[in-house]
């Protein structure tokens, strides 16, 4: 059985909930006295102890992060919102911005209490400028009505760069310059914006907030599992009746959650493949979507990941090679050139793929591309030429038949 | 130098100085501002946006030409972008770009993920996405262009 | 403030600083690692991802660019492991890379070929033909010409321009592998360091306009002189060749390390200041413009120090070898006459700049401070004896010694150049540095010090 979860979509059903007063009449800001109840530390605990997890699609607990901030720093901290959404088959964070923006705001405000920040920056993806105004003007109505008196919140629009969409270089676009990502610190710290501490994490992740300091911790663990606590706004798109975003909990069953909310496969087909957690995370075939549940673990176990929760579902007439290309064309053309292995492996395994597709390629040149792929993994600054490693042995190793018959 | 920012921007700038560290994290939203004052964006403006970032010229360049939606010659037509990758694609989206193909007086863009997979096919012509495409729909919307 | 610790690489045990970098030490001991974009002037920047050492205790091969030496860490940098990855990324490396090098400029003094001869050597496992294709030949400015195709993005040239030079003249445009190094249209590289990006750039991507196509680096052979374009004193190879039936000459001047001067670089005065070496020589031996036996040059010169006694002055020139000075301050005391060593003409304070640039623009001119000679023009006009410097000076007779044409003299020796000769070099910090002989051409011209033994015979 699927149950109902709202704890960030609770506000979307309502019409002009995106507005001050209709929010208000539905309990927007009504957090932010409860806070008072809290030191900034006793609230970072809280969120620790609510087992959240971040909701762009690492999954890294959100709490951890937020203590690796400083409480007693001379220069003050920085909250930078990820609200890049570029992952192929993620489009919840949309969702948010436009229909409760003011349940972002307020997460916002609740973070920045916590980690003792006054700036805080929402960080959007440039195509997504429609949406970014109906965020601005929410944040507009908040400031009139005085709830940003403490806080500057500032949107920063991308330009289009997927690759902006990984924290270090999101912050690197937010300094003003090209998205490269940085090299990774030797050991647990912050991240840093000019260098000041900063904490970066989801939109989604911070509209939880306000649910977890309005009914405590336990109130959040309620809903998951042990290990994946909460929610998560799931999404489908591909060949599902219903496309959409659905809060659901983590745990639940997969091809629940799609006849469910999805109302199954279009057209009365029947399933091949999903991408479970957007473009990045490895394909799993009709066999395992049946048995996997929805949380992190799960989808591990099977080699794949959650990812955002993005799920692109596959039916029957697929052809996985074209699909596999067309998204070896995305790698390829959001690679930043940064690092060796990425800039020109995906556009080897890009052109090796058409070749294979095109009918020309041999069994080698299959063999070639777990090659490239193991090339590209681990071997790179950040983790975007890995994801794509991840994503061509998935293809592989669970089609690995539809290649075969192309060479 | 040939480019100057509108009062209102300028307006905007020094607003937004006080928002940011430094001024180098305004390079994103003056190429932004540039670009639609002007429809691309010119080295002209460039050396401009270097004065107001307290940034080197070169690296305003090397920002400009790293983001997919900045254009460093002027653009003629209107241009539709059509979004290219897996969930549009699913849905039909090489069958919207085939229609499109047809039309000249449009600049059609294949691009990459729009994140609206989930109302696939999606184009976007500047600052407004059009979803759940068919071809009818497709030429309905340019009709109202 | 660091401890020096000990850490082991491939079984050795070798002495560092903790928290400084793996490739320092790989790169001080002369343990192989392949990189491209480390530079130790420009520091790490973790692009090429071709340092790859396995650390004892970590999942994945790390790069040593961006490793910190710690207490207790064991390093392997070679084995079949590391071999394999290395030469993974270098395939990747050459996948839209134009292998074009018979007519690439860089080749033998390149990294790619030399990580290849190491790494590669294996068939090819390239199976597609298309390759990204960008601009050749781009002449940059500057004397710098750049093939986009050949460049591996290590970046260690725009970060040159903005690390070293703050000019900012060269930057990483377009995204991915359609990445490109590039200037801004209409805006040449030009600062006055602009050449060292050919020596930084680890492949044929930036190549010299100067030097290219005039001769096959194998070649050539470097002697380790010291540039005489200021008293800097800056360390330099002089790069040059004796082809067949023809004479040794100087291709190119290069930097050579020394972090107590010059570090890395040199300016592009003193690195295209090999070219007036050999230009408009002083060759022969003249007397009223006409040339005579060096016998009898003597002689004359001989005769014309008896005939103004009392009234002779020797002119020093502030490039020439402190040996030289000492010998010429010995010689002229012999013939009783006054020294002097004018310095106007090489203070030029245009030249200077706050990176290398001295306005003392003569190499040994503080020599010339520290032995107290005479910098006045010469008071006596009885005989002048001139020993290369440039001015000219007014007397009822002059003699000069001279490396080029153009003087103004009744009595004319050529003299050897200082690429044909070695010597010693005070520089403007005091440091003296010695700077060895590299041309021998097929009719040496004496050296001061030759003509100096003969004119005692």
């Amino acid at each position: 059985m699927m149950r109902t979860c709202q704890i960030v979509s609770q506000k979307f059903a309502i019409e002009d909930a995106h507005t001050l007063s209709i929010a208000q009449e539905h309990g927007a800001y009504d957090t932010l006295a409860k806070c008072q109840e809290f030191t900034p530390l006793e609230m970072i605990q809280i969120i620790k102890e609510s087992g959240l997890r971040g909701k762009g699609g690492g999954g890294a607990p959100a709490g951890a992060k937020w203590a690796l901030m400083p409480q007693d720093s001379e220069q003050s901290s920085v909250l930078v919102v990820n609200c890049d959404e570029s992952e192929p088959g993620t489009f919840k964070d949309r969702q948010i911005i436009t229909k409760d923006p003011h349940l972002l705001i307020e997460g916002i405000l609740l973070t920045c209490y916590a980690i003792k920040a006054q700036d805080a920056y929402v960080y959007i993806r440039g195509e997504y400028f429609q949406f970014q105004k109906v965020l601005q003007r929410a944040i507009d109505e908040a400031e009139e009505a005085g709830f940003l008196k403490n806080i500057n919140i500032t949107l920063h629009r991308g330009a289009g760069a997927y690759i902006c969409g990984e924290k270090s270089a999101l912050l690197e676009s937010l300094e003003g310059k090209r998205g490269h990502p940085r090299l990774k610190p030797k050991q647990p710290e912050p991240e840093w914006y000019f260098g000041q501490p900063t904490l970066v994490n989801n939109v989604e992740t911070i509209a939880s907030v306000p649910f977890i300091i309005q009914n405590g911790a336990e109130a959040y663990r309620a809903f998951g599992t042990e290990k994946s606590p909460g929610t998560l706004l799931f999404a489908m798109s591909g060949h599902v009746q219903n496309p959409g975003v659905y809060e659901a909990e983590f745990g639940v069953s997969m091809m629940d959650y799609i006849n469910h909310y999805g109302g199954g496969i279009k057209n009365g087909k029947a399933l091949k493949a999903v991408i479970p957690g957007g473009a990045s995370t490895g394909v799993i075939t009709a066999k395992e979507a049946e048995e996997v549940t929805l949380d992190y673990e799960a989808l591990r176990s099977m080699g794949s990941a959650l990812g955002t929760g993005g799920m692109i579902v596959m039916d029957e007439s697929t052809c996985m090679v074209s699909v596999l290309k067309n998204l070896l064309e995305f790698y390829h053309e959001e690679s930043c050139g940064q690092c060796t292995p990425c800039r020109e492996g995906t556009g080897w395994a890009n052109t090796l793929l058409g070749k294979i597709l095109n009918k020309r390629g041999s069994s080698a040149d299959i063999n070639q591309l777990l090659e490239i792929a193991d090339t590209m993994n681990g071997k790179t600054i950040c983790v975007f030429a890995p994801a794509v490693s991840s994503v061509i042995v998935s293809f592989l190793t669970g089609f690995r038949d539809e290649f075969e018959v192309m060479v | 130098m040939s480019f100057t920012f509108t009062p209102e921007n300028i307006k905007t700038i020094a607003k937004l100085k006080t928002r940011y560290p430094k001024p180098q994290a305004l390079s994103l939203p003056c190429l932004w501002m540039a670009q639609y004052q002007e429809g691309f964006i010119s080295i002209d403006a460039i050396d401009v946006i270097a004065e107001v970032t307290e940034t080197p010229a070169m690296e305003i360049y090397r920002v400009a030409t790293f983001y997919s939606m900045f254009h460093l010659q002027p653009i003629t037509k209107k241009r539709v972008m059509v979004c290219k990758t897996l969930s549009c694609k699913l849905c039909g989206s090489e069958e919207i770009l085939a229609h499109l193909s047809k039309r000249e007086d449009v600049l059609v863009e294949e691009v990459e993920c729009l994140g609206s997979c989930g109302s696939a096919p999606v184009m976007q012509i500047d600052d407004l996405y059009y979803e759940d495409l068919t071809t009818q729909k497709v030429d309905a919307v340019l009709e109202q262009l | 403030m660091n401890q020096n610790i000990e850490i082991i690489v491939d079984g050795q045990t070798y002495e560092a600083e903790e928290n400084s970098l793996l490739i320092d030490l790989l790169i001080k001991h002369e343990i192989k690692v392949p990189y491209f974009c480390y530079h130790e002037s420009l520091g790490a920047d973790g692009n090429c991802r071709m340092c790859m050492v396995e650390i004892v205790g970590q999942k994945r091969p790390q790069i040593a660019c961006d490793t910190l030496i710690k207490p207790g860490m064991e390093v392997h940098s070679k084995g079949e492991k590391i071999d394999t990855v290395r030469t993974n990324i270098l395939e990747l490396e050459l996948i839209n890379h134009p292998v074009d090098c018979p007519t690439c400029d860089q080749a033998g003094e390149c990294s790619l070929q030399d990580f290849y001869m190491d790494y590669g050597l294996h068939t090819s496992k390239i199976n597609v033909q298309e390759k990204v294709t960008h601009a050749k030949h781009v002449d940059l400015g500057a004397n710098v010409m750049l093939d986009q195709e050949r460049c591996v993005l290590c970046a260690r040239c725009t970060r040159f321009t903005d690390k070293i030079t703050h000019s900012h003249e060269l930057g990483i445009i377009g995204r991915g592998d359609d990445a490109r190094v590039s200037t801004m249209p209409g805006r040449p590289l030009s600062n006055p360091y602009a050449m060292n990006v050919v020596d930084l750039c680890p492949v044929g991507a930036l190549t010299s306009k100067d030097f290219r196509f005039h001769q096959r680096v194998w070649f050539l052979k470097s002697a380790e002189a010291i540039c005489q374009g200021c008293s800097t004193g800056c360390n330099i190879y002089i790069d040059h060749n004796k082809p067949k039936y023809r004479d040794d000459t100087v291709y190119r001047f290069r930097p050579r390390r020394n972090d107590a001067v010059n570090g890395f670089f040199i300016c592009d005065d003193g690195r295209l200041s090999y070219k007036a070496l050999e230009e408009n020589r002083q060759r022969q031996t003249l007397l009223e413009g006409q040339e005579i036996e060096t016998d009898a040059a003597c002689s004359h010169l001989k005769a014309l120090v008896q005939q103004h006694q009392g009234n002779i002055t020797v002119i020093i020139d502030a490039n020439l070898y402190t040996e030289e000075i000492t010998a010429l301050l010995v010689y002229a005391e012999t013939i009783k006459a006054e020294v002097t060593a004018p310095l106007e003409f090489y203070n030029d304070a245009n030249f200077e700049d706050d990176l290398l640039k001295s306005a003392q623009c003569a190499a040994n001119y503080q020599s010339v401070l520290d032995l107290n000679l005479s910098t006045q023009a010469p008071d006596k006009k009885g005989l002048i004896i001139n020993f290369n410097y440039p001015e000219q000076f007014h007397a009822d007779t002059v003699v000069s010694f001279n490396t080029h044409q153009g003087a103004q003299a009744s009595l004319i020796f050529p003299i050897a150049s200082y690429s044909e000769n070695s010597g010693t070099l005070t520089n403007k910090d005091g440091l003296e540095q010695f700077s060895k002989k590299a041309v021998t051409k097929n009719s040496p011209s004496p050296t001061i010090l030759e003509w100096l033994e003969r004119l005692k015979q």
